[in-house]
């Protein structure tokens, strides 16, 4: 005890009397380590971690396959969702469960004491919390009776931090009313902290009982529908049943409810009859995770950047240990002393992981508050912008600190050994007499091959950090088909004002009177189908005069456009002509295409003029919808997706609008017009709730969210590398050529130049990175290869950035090795020799 | 001092061999070149006895010393160190009896630059199993006093002047209570009046009991040891011999 004090101290001194080599070993580490944890953090909470709730490992999804042949509002796969006659079956006929929860998100306005906010909200089953096995933070959660009759019980649960947001965590909110859509709702409680939603990525603000759909949802009658699948179940198991008994279980009943739907179900073959209920199978998956729509979203992104940042820690180890070795090849003689004086190889290696164990610790100590900061920088990046909470947490997770810091230590403490093998067995005698400062090859050779990995480490993240460098520009260079430049999008959603559909026309054509009048304005345009917002509306379509063949798709964008919309976005018109006021309700019924549909169906833009399309598919639907123009295509869905078929409808002629997205071209900067936008919508209705002011390329920003992110990581972590690799080679020559001291001297004694010393510096560079090149090359033509999808407009091996990465590596390792280089062209050949 | 040093040396008995080397012999291989470091070299050195080793450079009496210190092992002969044999130990066990045993004077004091002087004295002693704190700061200082330099404790190496660097390096080879003194050039890096101080220092010790084996190519320090060993392309040779010899080779 009492040596490792001694050890502690002295290795405290030692750090203290180096603090360049301790600052550059413990930024290394904890730049590798924050790093590390910050994104695995992310990672453990998008794909790995657990929901906070009760017998979470009996928690299970259900998913179902087979057709569905019915209406589906879903966010992710449309095997996830039910209508909720399904859920009232399943959870009342089942023998398996113990506790059955059924959930969907939406948005809704609330208001209280005159103050409209947008919020996310969750429409839950009154059984809900009971499942879960939550408790309150105040008040009371729902119960099974807050759920039966549909419109009987408006009654609301705050999340815990809406609670402490917007009511400043005032427990008198209990019971009072606020306005959910403009309805009156009564809070009844608060949900716990740190739970937001059985929906892993979602964070409502607040939970609404599934029976008031109607309020929250306006416009949908759809509760008993059987048809109309929308909502997610969520399972708990009965104790001591596996998956595979509850799925055998619940079959029987699946198939009955199969058959129930199926009476719903006109027409369609006995083939398809039969297939509908017995090759359908209700599946029963693992839910301690939750559902998440948002998790597959998310899994590429994070593992890449989990991926380029373990390297970025793999380095951080390697540069650590070359930098320790460097160290301790200065420090041979002081072993040797100690070796001289009885020390014993035990002793010296105790020493060396002290001193090893110091550094982790301080490098694992800043790592670890290093790391909520960029988690936090990366949450806010990724998914900021939006109302409400951030989906995750930048809040350390205590394991994954533990974790990442034991790993830190183990790997310093590894690394600390590697400089015990250079004293592992040292020759004393020469080490005494000052002749034994030349480090045996081996310890150099480790050296020189962890310098390699290193080099080698920051190509493929160069690689990397270049492909999606060029992906990002690629992406950003893509003409969207529209201009993007001085045009500021907003969304509204009257119902949540409380706006009846037949009082929605009416908002709207005031609305855009008002928006065309205001200063600085140039035009003024809305769309139910919003530009560029990863959003689709896609529906069957029938065309007249067209016979679609076996297994076509039929499936196009129907957005409700207003009159001005092309001429706002400025969408170049082929053929025919634009909206006009004219095509409203009592008209004739018009349409515009664009470019790929009328190619696609007529061969031509001008051919296309004329033809009738009809919504919907199927024998009984009669096309009266006549195509009067042909737009040039535009991207829609995101810059990445290609142009899907569209048939524009103008909204005069759409028998019911709800939320719109306006977009308003302005002369001057369209930041600018946000605050004079909000004040007019205030003035024409003080309960209008506008959705987020974005600028067109901020939207455009958005949507390459995971691009950008990805791209800046990579370019940070490849910049990082680089330096890393500097460093480790800076350290590596200056040692050599501080050994070959002698040598040079006798070659100058002999009649070199200087600039024969520096070449002979510099093949050793070149020499090392060539090796290191040639090496990971290939690696980095590999590691590309799996992450080809995320890339656009590039090939993974694109000769230009390879080539360009190699230039950059081989700059890098030539301007670490100028030093070292210069040093040893300045040796004297008179000292040089009488250094030996 | 030397009292304590009896109690804690394996004991032998008076007059017999301290140090008995046998046929020693030494062969560095480079490459495919031998060198005869040391050959077939019998030597005795008895408790209490102030031996030098001289000759000149080359002559291998740095190697002889070096194996003699446990730092070095001989390619061939024997060597028993009071009383027991040294020459095939493993690594672990020639460290312990160097920490317990022998205590080291090297020509460039090899003093760590990042340890105090006590420290630097108290690190042999910090290398033995179980020593209480206290019986540890008792030997340092009780060696640092030994040697005059109890009032720099707190300093370190390089605020001292050469001499007092080498005091500090005796002191530490003191602490241990050795049952012998090994000294390699101890004035080879001091100016003249520094070196006549450690050699005075060198002779109390000597006079208090104390076993020293020194290795020197200036023979008015050789004549302070007890007996002079004198050896000539790793032999032992007699002192006339030696002349002969140096006179051949520098006719």
């Amino acid at each position: 005890m009492n040596g490792l004090l001694q050890d502690f101290r002295y290795a405290v001194r030692q750090l203290r009397k180096s603090p360049g080599f301790a600052a550059v070993a413990i930024i290394t580490l904890a730049l590798g380590i924050g790093a590390n944890t910050a994104i695995f953090s992310l990672l453990d909470q998008a794909l790995l971690r657990s929901l906070p709730v009760k017998d979470v490992d009996r928690l299970v999804i259900l998913n179902y396959s087979g057709s569905n042949t019915g209406r589906l509002q879903s966010r992710a796969d449309g095997h996830f969702y039910f209508s909720y006659p399904m859920y009232r079956d399943l959870h009342d006929r089942n023998s398996v469960f113990s506790g059955m929860i059924a959930t969907d998100f939406t948005q809704v306005g609330v208001q209280w004491h005159n103050q409209p906010d947008l919020v996310g909200a969750e429409l839950v089953s009154g059984n809900y919390f009971d499942v879960l096995g939550l408790q309150p933070a105040a008040g009371r959660l729902f119960v099974t009776a807050d759920d039966v009759v549909a419109d009987a019980n408006p009654v609301v649960v705050l999340s815990f931090s809406y609670w402490q947001r917007r009511f400043g965590s005032d427990p008198g909110i209990l019971n009072q009313s606020v306005l959910v859509n403009g309805h009156p709702f009564t809070v009844v409680g608060v949900a716990p902290p740190g739970f937001h939603s059985v929906v892993m990525g979602d964070t409502p603000d607040v939970f609404v009982p599934m029976m008031m759909k109607a309020e929250v949802i306006p416009g949908s009658m759809d509760l008993e529908d059987r048809r109309s699948s929308w909502l997610n179940i969520v399972g708990k198991l009965k104790p001591g049943l596996s998956r595979e008994q509850a799925e055998a279980g619940v079959g029987p009943l699946w198939s009955a409810i199969r058959s129930d739907e199926l009476k719903e179900i006109k027409g369609g073959s006995e083939n398809f009859r039969d297939r509908f209920v017995n090759k359908s199978q209700l599946f029963v998956l693992d839910g301690a995770r939750g559902f998440s729509p948002l998790r597959s979203d998310v899994q590429m992104p994070l593992l890449i950047v989990m991926g380029m940042v373990g390297l970025v820690a793999l380095m951080a180890c390697a540069n650590v240990g070359s930098l320790l070795l460097v160290r301790g090849a200065g420090r041979i003689r002081e072993m040797s002393v100690r070796y001289a004086l009885g020390a014993k190889q035990k002793r010296v290696i105790q020493q060396l992981l002290v001193e090893g164990l110091l550094l982790g610790l301080a490098g694992g100590l800043f790592g670890m508050l290093l790391a909520p900061r960029v988690s936090s920088v990366l949450i806010t990046m990724i998914w900021g912008g939006g109302t409400g909470d951030l989906p995750f947490s930048a809040k350390p997770d205590l394991r994954i600190m533990l974790f990442n810091c034991g790993l830190a230590l183990l790997a310093s403490l590894l690394f600390s050994l590697a400089p015990a093998l250079q004293f592992w067995r040292p020759d004393l005698a020469p080490a005494l007499k000052q002749q034994g400062m030349t480090a045996r090859s081996g310890p150099l050779r480790f050296r020189r091959i962890s310098v390699a990995v290193q080099i080698g480490l920051s190509l493929v993240l160069l690689v990397g950090a270049g492909l999606f460098v060029r992906t990002l520009h690629n992406l950003r260079s893509v003409n969207a088909g529209f201009a993007t430049d001085h045009l500021l999008t907003f969304g509204v959603d009257p119902r949540m004002a409380g706006y009846e559909p037949d009082r929605t026309f009416a908002l709207y054509q005031r609305m855009f009177e008002t928006l065309r009048g205001l200063p600085g304005v140039r035009a003024v345009a809305a769309t139910n189908d919003p530009e560029l917002a990863n959003d689709n509306e896609t529906g069957n379509v029938t065309i007249s005069g067209y016979a679609d063949k076996p297994d076509e798709n039929m499936q196009v964008e129907q957005p409700n456009v207003s009159v001005d919309y092309f001429s706002t976005m400025q969408m170049p018109l082929l053929a025919g002509r634009v909206f006009t006021d004219q095509d409203s309700a009592g008209s004739q019924k018009v349409a515009i295409v664009n470019e790929s549909f009328a190619r696609h169906y007529f061969g031509d833009p001008q051919q296309a003029l004329g033809h009738f399309v009809a919504n919907g598919g199927g024998k009984g639907v009669k096309p009266d919808i006549v195509i009067v123009g042909v737009v040039k295509d535009a991207k829609h869905v995101s810059l990445r997706e290609p142009v899907t078929r569209t048939v524009f409808f103008p909204y005069l002629q759409s028998p019911e609008l709800h939320a719109m997205t306006f977009y308003v071209r302005t002369w001057q900067q369209p930041e600018s017009a946000e605050s004079t936008i909000r004040r007019a919508m205030q003035t024409l209705d003080a309960n209008l709730v506008l959705d987020t002011f974005r600028t067109m390329d901020e939207q455009i920003d958005n949507n390459l969210t995971a691009e950008r992110v990805i791209a800046l990581l990579a370019s940070g972590f490849g910049v990082l590398a680089a330096l890393m690799a500097a460093v480790g080679l800076y350290g590596v020559l200056a040692y050599s050529t501080t050994q070959r001291t002698s040598e040079i001297g006798i070659r100058m004694a002999l009649g070199a130049t200087r600039g024969s010393v520096v070449r002979m510096v510099m093949f050793e560079v070149l020499w090392l990175a060539g090796i290191s090149i040639a090496i990971a090359l290939p690696v980095s033509l590999l590691l590309m290869s799996a992450v080809r999808s995320q890339l656009y407009g590039i090939s993974s091996s694109d000769p230009l950035t390879l080539g360009l990465t190699i230039v950059v590596v081989t700059l890098v390792a030539i301007a670490s090795a100028m030093l070292p280089a210069r040093r040893a062209s300045r040796v004297e050949p008179m000292k040089a020799l009488r250094y030996e | 001092m030397i009292e304590s040093a009896r109690s804690e040396a394996t004991k032998i008995e008076a007059g017999q061999p301290l140090i008995q080397i046998s046929d020693l012999t030494k062969v560095f291989y480079t490459d495919e070149i031998e060198t005869h470091a040391l050959s077939g070299i019998h030597l005795s050195i008895a408790k209490g006895e102030y031996v030098a080793m001289s000759g000149p450079s080359g002559c291998g009496k740095s190697t002889l010393l070096s194996i003699i210190g446990l730092l070095d092992t001989p390619t061939a002969g024997r060597y028993s160190l009071n009383g027991k044999t040294v020459e095939n130990l493993d690594f672990a066990e020639r460290s312990r009896i160097r920490n317990q045993e022998i205590g080291f004077i090297f020509q460039s004091f090899n003093l760590i630059g990042d340890l105090t002087v006590y420290e630097n004295v108290e690190l042999p002693l910090t290398y033995r199993q179980r020593m209480p704190a206290a019986d540890r700061k008792a030997r340092v200082m009780e060696a640092l006093e030994r040697v005059g330099m109890a009032h720099r404790v707190r300093h370190y190496p390089s605020q001292l002047s050469g001499g007092q660097q080498q005091r500090v390096a005796v002191a530490r080879a003191l602490g241990g209570k050795p049952s012998i003194l090994l000294a390699d050039e101890p004035t080879g890096n001091l100016d003249s009046r520094n070196g006549e101080a450690v050699m005075e220092l060198l002779q109390e010790l000597h006079r208090e009991g104390a076993t020293i084996c020194m290795v020197t190519h200036d023979p008015r320090f050789a004549k302070h040891a007890q007996r002079e060993v004198h050896l000539f392309d790793g032999k032992v040779v007699a002192e006339e011999e030696l002349k002969k010899l140096l006179a051949e080779t520098s006719a």
